[in-house]
């Protein structure tokens, strides 16, 4: 058979059947290795650990230079559990040293167990002092890295600054570039200028084994990178007013704001009650801030931006501006006021005080009547074929004030406030209403919703006779020209600055003359104030205080709103005068009233049931 | 004639010498990379894999010498009685083996392990030669053929009694071997498809395999004999039989005999009257194909039982993965996984001597055993896993230019055997790193660390050679 032409066609085809093996052999590995790049992905994620540097976020800066928020070096105490002692090792000493409970020691050495080569986090926030006397120890498998927190040094402005926490999977979703186990500004400064203030995140490419070992770095480093710190941040917080602000709100719920008009800067931001940021740092952060959330008066709701208020009288304010400017309103006119206005059935009260009386005295002694005629011939101006055309025109009036919308500050979680338009009235009253209907919304009761902030606003507005500036938290950012150019522009209100004159005359009278206002004189300034008494259904009266000096060139607006204060002059108007007084001659020479006011404690059924 | 040395590497096939030493190295360099340790203090400690490897490849080339300087007429002689004893070794580890990874298939010597298998394998390639290169021997006979597939499955039983199976279907390969001496390629198929059936049985219905099976058998007769009409015509019949049988069967004891049991049984019967045709017609061919029916029938309703008794969790979950049945990237999955990752990434030219981070960090796992190839992927790249694929290709193919220019069958036969072991434990080592083959114990031959396995291979390899060498040997000096 050797030899024959059979065998031969045999030994040809066993040749192919051999080359066609090798061949599916040869073209699956081109296919894994040439074409198929997966498998080089899968190998780098088996062998290379990148280990995130993180940089210390931007510190914050008060106006003067003072820090407000600093960063500071803890340490995270990590274990490797292969290379601890085999004798064991003094786990009393290391509770001691460190401040780890010794049930969490044991725990964690126990899931270090389940990979003995990889490194495991034992215990986070570790001080400096800790790990210098942990150094002293010498714990063989122990090692620490290096993180920073956030620390403030002044202890003001809990909910101003913000609060820096663990990203959620709800922000992770929207940010793609963030990973878990990052830290994000949640609130405040923190989360407006998150950008700025995270910084750059370094990386360590490490190679370990298929234990987890580290086996060195990835290409003698040369993919690694080191982080950069966030850029830090100069606002436009005056420290020191801030901490007196926070005192004198103490025990009363609500905020204060102050604002220096030529620049719109906020100098101060009070939400009350606030809290010390430094508890939201550490290991009691989560335990703190279960705390606050649960708190019933809602430490953690920054009132300054988000709060809706009725601007009780200080509205009238802008009443008298767009009377003026409407035609309807002249200063020299004369209405009467017999402790009330009154028009059919429905009757608005007012306090005693001389009539029949001027803007100038009118916006002075705050009557009540004085301002429903001049609502009332706001609307029913015969130029707009109806009230509701009348109405539309007010609220367009009003929104040029900024309100009932954003302003645009710095503060990513400002609140609109709320002016009804026309289609709410519709729905209420089913499209039968008149300017008498509304009539309370004439000293800025009603539906009329305002936030601090905008009160602020609105006293700058005055203040500056006709125009602001979006008032603004940041002064100047490290690394940058400038700040966002919307700080920098001028807006005006739709009324002419000079009907300015009279109401400033009157807020001015109303402190020095005669009037709501007086307590808030100040020697030597001219103060100009404006008291509100909000009526309120579910309690006291709410107090607020609108006030700014000196009356030329003012150098500081200011917006005090105390929830269930009383009359505005008893508990707001005290508070932005002590705070002016303080903020323009440095010092306080009330001594009796700056007590007085500190040792106010309001009642708060509404919170405290 | 100038002296024994002269004449002891006269007809020494040259290519296939240089090409073992080839593989050898490129194995000894693999190995050496798979378990270098940076931090280990000695480079030359006999502690390491590749220190010991060396001293294994030293032993290994003694041995072919000794190989070499046996006389050819030595092996023929030995043929049988190795066998016996290749057969007795079986026993004994099967008896007082040593347990490995689940298979009672090892020795123990001292700190050495010795796997039989290794050796029983020359041993079956020398009796297999031994018998077809009888005088008298046909493999159209099935006599004859019942010879050859007795020398082949002894030693098979046994190895798959020992539970390592693997090794065992090593010895399936001898089927390259018949077919070049012969036998019908209507048989090399139908005992090909009926293998892949086995790997699969377990997912077919009884009745769809025996569908399968009656199909496959009938086919490859009738490609034999001719005569399509008549076989058509009687799978006809069995069809209409069957039915009516069941039919039947259901009205007059319903529920005892299902149409599986039925085709069966009629199939069965059939068979008798296939024996008497056979016989009568003298296509005695058709007994061959009936005993490999009748085979695969006793034989399939047992994988089920294999599969799920004897095969232990691991194996099982094996052959479940690989068909893609079940996907477990960390578990089952994971030694191919990781040999893939190993493999692809490396490129057109791998990450260079020593620069590979899956294997030198530990993700391959047995990577300088059966996995030996992965550090060949991932540090030589393709240029490198073609490069010593490209070795053991023309290794093969010189072993059967060696096997057609001998004068003797003994000799071609031998070759051959040797050319279908070193296939066969490529296309399965290779294959199962890269995806193709489903995870298998067995060793790339030259290169896996090991001694048993590099010693076993060399006596193997070199036994083809002297018998080349010695058929040279008498040519050259005819003239």
């Amino acid at each position: 058979m050797s030899g024959s032409s059979e065998g031969f066609v045999r030994m040809r085809i066993l040749q192919c059947v051999v080359l066609a093996v090798f061949l599916v052999i040869v073209g699956r590995l081109a296919w894994l290795q040439l074409f198929d790049s997966r498998y080089e992905e899968l190998a780098k994620a088996n062998v290379l650990r990148h280990v995130v540097q993180y940089p210390p976020r931007g510190e914050v800066f008060d106006r003067n230079g003072e820090y407000l928020v600093q960063s500071r070096v803890c340490y995270d105490l990590m274990v490797i559990s292969r290379e601890i002692d085999r004798r064991g090792f003094d786990t009393t000493r290391m509770c001691e040293v460190t401040g780890v409970s010794r049930e969490r020691l044991v725990r964690e050495l126990a899931n270090a167990r389940m990979r003995p080569r990889a490194p495991r986090l034992v215990i986070s926030y570790v001080s400096k002092e800790d790990k210098l006397r942990f150094d002293e120890c010498n714990f063989r498998g122990f090692f620490m890295i290096e993180r920073t927190v956030r620390r403030y040094p002044r202890e003001v402005g809990g909910n101003l600054l913000g609060f820096v926490g663990e990203v959620t999977s709800d922000y992770l979703k929207r940010h793609p570039d963030y990973r878990p186990g990052d830290y994000v500004g949640l609130s405040g400064v923190e989360s407006a200028y998150e950008p700025l203030l995270k910084g750059r995140k370094g990386v360590k490419i490490q190679e370990i084994d298929t234990h987890g070992a580290i086996k060195g770095s990835y290409m003698n480093g040369r993919y690694d990178s080191l982080p950069e710190m966030g850029h830090s941040i100069v606002t436009t917080i005056d420290s020191r007013l801030q901490l007196l602000g926070e005192e004198l709100m103490r025990g009363k719920v609500g905020a204060a704001v102050a604002i220096e008009p030529s620049t719109g800067e906020i100098l101060m931001m009070v939400s009350s009650p606030t809290y010390d940021p430094d508890e939201l740092v550490g290991r009691e952060r989560g335990n703190n801030y279960m705390k606050m959330l649960y708190n019933k008066r809602r430490p953690l709701f920054n009132r300054a931006v988000k709060a809706k208020y009725p601007p009780g009288s200080t509205f009238k304010v802008v009443q008298g501006l767009i009377g003026q400017q409407e035609g309807v309103l002249r200063p020299s006119d004369h209405h009467s006021c017999h402790m009330g206005y009154q028009a059919g059935r429905l009757k608005m009260a007012c306090h005693a005080h001389s009539s029949p009386l001027d803007l100038r005295f009118a916006v002075a002694t705050s009557c009540n009547a004085y301002f429903c005629y001049v609502f009332r011939d706001i609307l029913d101006n015969p130029k707009y074929s109806s009230v509701k055309e009348g109405f539309d025109v007010w609220k367009e009036y009003v929104e040029s004030f900024g309100f009932g919308r954003k302003l645009g500050s710095d503060f990513l979680d400002e609140g609109n406030g709320y002016v009804p338009d026309r289609a709410f009235y519709d729905r209420v009253y089913r499209g039968s209403w008149n300017s008498l209907t509304v009539l309370s919304l004439s000293i800025g009761q009603g539906e009329l919703g305002c936030t601090p902030l905008q009160l602020a606003n609105l006293a700058a507005i005055v203040a500056n006779r006709g125009y602001y500036y979006i008032p603004h938290i940041v002064k100047r950012i490290e690394g940058c020209d400038s700040i966002d150019a919307r700080f920098y522009e001028r807006h005006y209100t739709k009324v002419d600055p000079r009907y300015f004159e009279p109401i400033v005359e009157g807020m001015w009278r109303g402190v020095n003359v005669g009037g709501t206002s007086t307590a808030a004189q100040l020697d030597g300034w001219d103060v100009c104030g404006k008291t509100g008494t909000a009526q309120n259904p579910h309690g006291r009266d709410h107090s607020t205080f609108l006030s700014f000096a000196p009356k030329d060139n003012p150098r500081i607006a200011i917006s005090v709103y105390v929830e269930n204060g009383g009359f505005g002059a008893s508990a707001a108007l005290p508070i932005a005068s002590l705070l002016e007084e303080y903020y323009l001659t440095d010092t306080i020479r009330r001594p009796e009233l700056l007590e007085h006011v500190k040792n106010m404690q309001i009642h708060y059924p509404a919170y405290d049931r | 004639m100038t002296g024994r040395g002269i004449r002891m590497f006269e007809g020494v096939d040259l290519w296939t010498v240089l090409l073992y030493a080839a593989i050898v190295v490129a194995g000894w360099i693999s190995i050496a990379s798979a378990s270098y340790d940076e931090e280990a203090a000695e480079l030359f400690s006999l502690s390491h894999f590749y220190m010991k490897q060396l001293v294994w490849i030293g032993i290994a080339w003694i041995m072919a010498l000794v190989v070499l300087l046996l006389d050819e007429r030595f092996y023929h002689m030995l043929a049988y009685p190795a066998y016996i004893a290749g057969l007795g070794l079986l026993l004994a580890a099967l008896l007082f083996g040593r347990e490995v990874n689940g298979a009672k298939a090892w020795f123990e010597l001292g700190a050495m392990r010795v796997q039989p298998v290794e050796f029983a394998k020359i041993a079956t390639a020398l009796a297999l030669a031994r018998v077809m290169s009888d005088y008298s021997f046909s493999i159209d006979r099935p006599g004859d053929l019942m010879k050859v597939v007795w020398v082949i499955c002894l030693p098979l039983f046994i190895i798959v009694l020992q539970n390592d199976t693997g090794s065992g279907i090593v010895l399936g390969s001898f089927l390259f071997v018949l077919y070049r001496e012969g036998l019908n390629k209507w048989l090399c198929i139908p005992v090909l498809l009926i293998a892949a059936l086995f790997i699969v049985s377990f997912l077919l219905s009884p009745m769809t395999l025996l569908v399968i099976l009656i199909l496959v058998c009938t086919f490859s007769e009738a490609m034999m004999n001719g005569q399509w009409r008549s076989r058509i015509v009687y799978l006809a019949v069995l069809a209409l039989l069957s039915i009516v049988l069941c039919l039947v069967m259901h009205f007059v004891v319903p529920g005892k005999l299902d149409l599986y049991g039925s085709l069966l049984v009629v199939t069965f019967l059939s068979l008798i009257f296939v024996a008497v045709y056979a016989f009568r017609a003298n296509l005695r061919n058709i007994f061959i194909v009936m005993g490999l029916f009748v085979g695969a029938m006793i034989f399939l309703p047992t994988t089920d039982y294999i599969f799920n008794s004897i095969l232990k969790e691991h194996q099982r979950n094996r052959i479940l993965s690989f068909l893609g049945i079940v996907s477990d990237p960390l578990g089952t999955d994971y030694n191919v996984n990781q040999a893939k990752i190993a493999i692809g990434s490396g490129g057109w030219t791998g990450k260079g001597f020593l620069q590979g981070t899956q294997i030198k960090y530990g993700f391959v796992p047995e990577r300088h055993t059966d996995f030996i190839f992965c550090t060949v992927g991932e540090e030589w790249g393709f240029l490198g896993t073609v490069f010593v694929l490209a070795l053991l290709c023309l290794l093969i193919l010189r072993l059967m230019r060696m096997g057609e220019r001998q004068e003797e069958p003994f000799g071609r036969i031998y070759c051959y055997c040797v050319a279908a072991i070193l296939l066969f434990h490529v296309l399965v080592n290779v294959g199962m790193t890269i995806g193709l083959m489903p995870v298998m114990g067995i060793p790339l031959p030259f290169m896996s660390y090991g001694g048993s396995s590099l010693i076993a291979f060399t006596i193997l390899l070199f036994i083809a050679v002297r018998l080349d060498a010695s058929t040279r040997q008498f040519s050259l000096h005819k003239f």
